[in-house]
């Protein structure tokens, strides 16, 4: 039986070392070392022989099979060691083809100007408040300081609403209806529903009677109001200035011109340096360096007293801007009625 | 407004260069939009005398002249025309010009004879069309002179912006004040020189004001034995150079006077104003007027007039009429200067339509002080250039002469709004400058200010602050940070979640849209929302009275209107996929509405998404197939997934506009949050978008107030799941959330998750069955599942399903 374990030792040590790959490997562990393997078989016969002979075949048959055992390891070791090489020689993934992704949706220009805009006025502490696009005269006019029948009005050529569903009070109280053509009735409804301070930034869209390559009769304003005691026009300036080094870059320099708007006095447009030229000089800015981009001033006292605040006590500022032209000048957009098509071509851009 | 550099330089000295002048104006607050030179282009071109001429020797159709072209001297020019004589003066552009046509004047032989320029046309230079030769001069021309020059072509032109505060700026006397407070130079007045003879004025007409509210000042001079004619050259210039047609010496002088004193002026034909009266009254009822237009109008009660003592003749402050028009034959005039009620104006400039540059200036207000100085200027000069006689005296009627406001400036206020310190005394400066009259002495802390009556925009201390800082200058006020925030609110819910749904809906693939709010009527019954049978009625909605077009006329009532448009405007190019979300309002009357700061209407904000063509872009690793309805209702999931809302029923629906097959409404907590489906086909057809069109409307505020924008964390599990599949054949129209329903009720707490996996029609399953298979995960929070007990749990759910639905096991006999 000895000679037969060392045959089988024999054996089993050539072709182990001749082994090359992993089902081979594991063709000869069962063969050899299996529940019903060689060894197991020739050792099988064990029960017939002397307690001593016993012994010292069973000593010989587990070096053997300890030896046997190694000598699989190892070839499971260079099996797997010769698989791993020629998986890494293998064909080469075509890493030029275009990954697997869903294309995700993008952000109207205008939409995201607007947010941006939003978010840089969070950051000064401007809180959010928002108001009705379907407004009454009072709160669009009126209690702005536009006059009845004033040329101010002009300057807002106004959508009129056929309101026949309104209560006859309603209309007395509030004048006839319309589109809000600007985002300052907000400023009218915040004002009356809280005590100063007060320091909110209106996101919406407004509607003129206007249609033209540069107009259409919808875009979007935000509008900003802060009202406190001892507010100043220098703060005004330097919020506005903060502003448009935020939102056009650190470089920007803005200059502010006396204006006129009926809702605050004083008065003043806001341009910044050409976005396009630096303040150069180019077609953007018409040569002149500046772009107008901003409108705003110190709020009227009558607009604070059509609120019930003290003029005396309390001063403000308010501004307003298009975002329509901001995003223009930001992703250096030629036409604004692209961003009423939607075409999908241009959305994809953005 | 234009306004001429050369006129405004009569009445102030004004800064060394026009882009200095420009910067202070707009700097101040009137805003010059443009400087036009019209001479500009005609650089290098000069008059130039023929002193000889010869026929070319070498060309039929060309002469060799001479010319004198001052101190550029004697110079040889070839020339084709042949429309002058020897000693005509003509324009020369000589070498290298650059004439408004693109050609360059170079030096040149001609046929073998040297040339020095070119003599030109009037088309060559882009003054006319006309193209008949030479362009000849006016003898009295001196050679070498620049043409610009000798044209009146070397005017600078202001455009400026005059904001509608500022009537006073609408005239250059006005301006001219305004370069005085920004230069401190000296303002020199209006020239009057008033020569009077005859009779006195007031004997030859009569002036009553019968509404001194609608008119305060009406004054008239009469000037008789006058030719009218056409204007002296220089009046002519300064019109049109302010884009004034010139008319003739009557009507030009109103027009001049106007430009430099603001106050429109009117002459009427005395000798047809019936009576020798003027009436200033309010339209009778009934009464006609045909305006200078050349319109027969019908009054209007609100009207006001100037009449004679038959009828009305003219519009107040607006147009004159044609019965007394100046014309040729007119020998006396009454020249009127007054003060009309500013909304009177501009209610009746509306109403009939008519804005003009009288009405423009006193829709805004116009000055009763300059009432008088307007009218002796203008009756002077058409005295002097029609040589007609100004009778004696002005017929002034001021029932009530209106004091100057008076406003209080308190120097500690100025320098609190601005925010920095002006010197009283260079606040005074400014004012006084700006013609405001400051009344006493000047105290350190406060002053009060007589307000002239040309600035109908300052009447309190706010507006006198505006007026000191803008002459200051507004660039001179210093930018102070603003100040520190006393407190951070949460942001509020529905600005962090409508950001979620936004990049929820930009992951699903949709593309952001903004459309107008407003769409044409005849859409809105296929757009709408509400019961199927109500599809194809027209909506209760919104109508605006003014609309721009047909196509943007009522308030829409879904943002399926505009997302359909675009679906059809992108059709138009080779588009494989249309995927496309809004958020934005829709509107519906509330009758309500107003009363007590209520919005006058019902304002909605929705999230609407539309859906159409491939699911993805064609390419290599993915099916290339179109979308359907599990995409919208995909791209519904994420919106809700962003905001928390994970527990939302999908409940068949029939509704407008879907289709009825492929519709679902959508409840949050029991309450309905929105719709989806597919466009109705009959809904299709009318906006003619293609059938398969997949659209939702989410109500935005519904979601918000829902949204669950915090997780809340649960515990992992400490004990494992054991996973069965589970497939059956049921009725087509079983849905799966049935079967799912009668899986977790069965399977009771040991049921974690059941999973549809697949959903299978077809061989070999029978005619109108369906397989679908379920992933059941089991799990116990407290130990772990025996496999007899999952096995248990697993064939009572399979027995039931089996009971209560009809349904088979896969394989097993239906």
């Amino acid at each position: 039986m000895k000679e037969r374990l060392t045959a089988l030792a024999e054996e089993a040590r050539a072709r182990i070392g001749e082994a090359a790959d992993l089902g081979k490997v594991e063709e000869l562990r069962v063969r050899y070392l299996g529940k019903k393997g060689e060894l197991s078989s020739v050792l099988g016969g064990m029960g017939k022989l002397a307690p001593d002979e016993r012994r010292a075949l069973g000593e010989v048959a587990n070096k053997v099979k300890a030896e046997l055992e190694g000598l699989l390891q190892q070839a499971l070791g260079r099996a797997e060691d010769s698989q791993l090489e020629a998986q890494l020689k293998g064909p080469q993934v075509d890493v030029t083809l275009p990954g697997r992704l869903r294309r995700p949706g993008r952000r109207h220009p205008v939409s995201r100007a607007l947010e941006d805009i939003v978010r840089t006025f969070q950051r000064l502490g401007f809180t959010v408040a928002t108001g009705p696009e379907i407004e009454l005269d009072h709160y669009n006019f009126e209690a702005l300081n536009f006059p009845p029948e004033h040329p101010a009005r002009d300057m807002q050529d106004t959508f009129w609403v056929d309101a026949h569903w309104l209560d006859k009070n309603a209309l007395e109280k509030g004048g006839p209806v319309l589109l809000r053509t600007h985002t300052s009735p907000v400023q009218i409804r915040s004002m009356l529903g809280q005590k100063p301070p007060v320091r909110i930034v209106v996101p919406g869209r407004v509607f003129r009677r206007d249609s033209d390559i540069t107009h259409t009769p919808m875009f979007h304003q935000v509008e900003g109001l802060l009202v406190d005691e001892k507010v100043t026009f220098a703060e005004l300036k330097g919020t506005l200035a903060a502003f448009a080094r935020a939102f056009f870059g650190p470089e920007t320099q803005t200059r502010f011109r006396p204006s006129f708007f009926p809702f605050t006095e004083p008065s003043a447009e806001v341009d910044v340096s050409c976005t396009a030229c630096a303040g150069k000089g180019c077609r953007v800015c018409k040569q002149t360096g500046w772009l107008e981009v901003l409108g705003s001033g110190m709020v009227h006292p009558n607009v604070l007293r059509a609120v019930g605040y003290d003029p005396e006590k309390y001063t403000g500022y308010a501004f307003g801007m298009g975002v329509e032209r901001l995003a223009m000048l930001r992703h250096k957009i030629d036409d604004l009625r692209l961003m009423f098509e939607n075409d999908v071509r241009f959305l994809e851009q953005f | 407004m234009k306004i001429s550099k050369d006129w405004l330089a009569e009445y102030v000295e004004l800064p060394s260069t026009v882009e200095e002048l420009a910067k202070g104006l707009t700097m101040a607050g009137l805003e010059v939009e443009g400087i036009h030179r019209p001479g500009e282009g005609l650089r290098g071109v000069v008059v130039a005398q023929i002193v000889a001429s010869v026929q070319h020797p070498n060309a039929d159709k060309l002469s060799v002249t001479q010319v004198d072209a001052g101190a550029l001297g004697k110079l040889q020019i070839v020339c084709g025309a042949k429309n002058y004589q020897v000693g005509d003066k003509v324009p020369l552009a000589t070498v290298g010009t650059r004439l408004p046509n693109g050609t360059e004047i170079k030096q040149a032989a001609l046929r073998g004879v040297e040339s020095s320029g070119m003599l030109c046309s009037a088309r060559e230079l882009g003054l006319s069309e006309e193209a008949s030769g030479l362009l000849i001069l006016d003898p009295a021309q001196k050679a070498g002179t620049p043409i610009a020059q000798a044209l009146g072509l070397d005017e600078v032109i202001l455009e400026l912006n005059v904001t509608p505060n500022r009537p006073d700026a609408l005239a250059h006397h006005g301006i001219a004040r305004e370069v005085a407070a920004i230069t401190g130079k000296a303002l020199k007045p209006v020239d009057v020189k008033v020569k009077e003879s005859g009779g006195a004025a007031a004997a030859k007409v009569k002036i009553r004001i019968e509404d001194p509210a609608g008119c305060p000042r009406y004054a008239g001079r009469v000037i008789e034995n006058l030719t009218v004619g056409p204007s002296p050259e220089w009046l002519r210039r300064r019109l049109e150079a302010c884009g004034v047609r010139s008319i003739n010496n009557i009507v030009d002088v109103t027009n001049y006077v106007n430009l430099e004193l603001g106050q429109p002026l009117h002459a009427f034909d005395l000798d047809k104003v019936g009576g020798a009266e003027i009436v200033v009254r309010r339209a009778r009822k009934g009464e006609k007027l045909k305006t200078l237009d050349g319109k027969e109008r019908a009054l209007d009660p609100d009207d006001l007039v100037i009449a004679d003592q038959d009828r009305a003749q003219a519009l107040a402050g607006t147009m004159g009429g044609e019965p007394t028009e100046v014309g040729g034959a007119t020998r006396r005039i009454l020249l009127e200067s007054a003060c009309f009620h500013a909304p009177s104006v501009r209610r009746m400039s509306k109403r009939h339509g008519l804005h003009t540059e009288a009405s423009h200036r006193f829709e805004r207000g116009s000055d009763i002080d300059v009432v008088g100085t307007a009218l002796d200027r203008a009756a002077a000069l058409i005295a002097q250039l029609s040589s007609g006689t100004l009778l004696q005296g002005r017929v002034d009627v001021y029932p009530q002469p209106a004091p100057n406001r008076r406003v209080k400036l308190r120097y500690p206020r100025l320098d609190a709004v601005l925010g920095l310190a002006i010197p009283p005394a260079e606040a005074r400066r400014i004012l006084t400058a700006l013609g405001f009259v400051a009344e006493g002495k000047g105290g350190a802390t406060e002053e009060t200010f007589a307000v002239p009556h040309a600035r109908v925009d300052v009447d309190r201390e706010e507006d006198l602050i505006e007026e000191v800082a803008r002459i200051f200058g507004y660039d001179r006020i210093p930018e102070s940070l603003p100040r520190g925030v006393s407190d951070l609110a949460p942001e509020p819910v529905e600005m962090q979640s409508e950001r979620r749904v936004r990049q929820a809906l930009s992951g699903a693939g949709l593309d952001e849209v903004v459309n107008y709010s407003f769409v044409s009527a005849p859409e809105l019954p296929w757009t709408r929302s509400g019961a199927l049978s109500e599809l194809g009625q027209p909506p209760v909605s919104i109508a605006l009275k003014n609309p721009l077009s047909a196509e943007l006329a009522v308030m829409r009532v879904s943002l399926y209107s505009g997302l359909l448009q675009n679906l059809a405007r992108n059709l138009r190019h080779q588009v494989q996929a249309v995927k496309l979300y809004e958020i934005g309002n829709v509107f519906a009357p509330d009758p309500q509405g107003g009363l007590e700061g209520r919005p006058v209407a019902h304002e909605t904000l929705m999230i609407g998404g539309l859906l159409w063509g491939k699911r993805d872009a064609r390419t290599w690793s993915v099916a290339d197939v179109e979308v359907d309805f599990f995409d919208a209702k995909g791209a519904v999931e994420a919106v809700l997934g962003s905001l928390g809302l994970t527990d939302a029923v999908y409940a068949p629906a029939e509704e407008a506009p879907f289709h009825p097959r492929s519709c679902a409404r959508i409840l949050v907590g029991g309450k309905p949050v929105g719709i989806l489906g597919e466009l109705h086909p009959k809904a299709a057809k009318k906006l003619d978008v293609p059938a398969a069109t997949y659209l939702f409307q989410l109500d935005a505020q519904a979601l918000y107030t829902a949204a669950r924008l915090l997780p809340q964390y649960v515990s992992l599990p400490k004990y494992p799941a054991v996973l069965r599949d589970l497939a059956v054949v049921v009725p087509l129209e079983l849905r799966h959330e049935e079967i799912r329903g009668v899986i977790r009720e069965v399977g009771g707490a040991l049921v974690e998750e059941a999973r549809v996996f697949d959903v299978y029609t077809g061989k070999p399953i029978p005619e109108g069955r369906k397989n679908v298979a379920y992933a059941i995960s089991y799990r116990a929070s407290e130990r772990t599942l025996t496999d007899e007990e999952v096995n248990a749990a697993h064939t009572k759910i399979v027995d039931e399903v089996n009971r209560r639905l009809g349904a088979s096991l896969r394989g097993s006999n239906p």
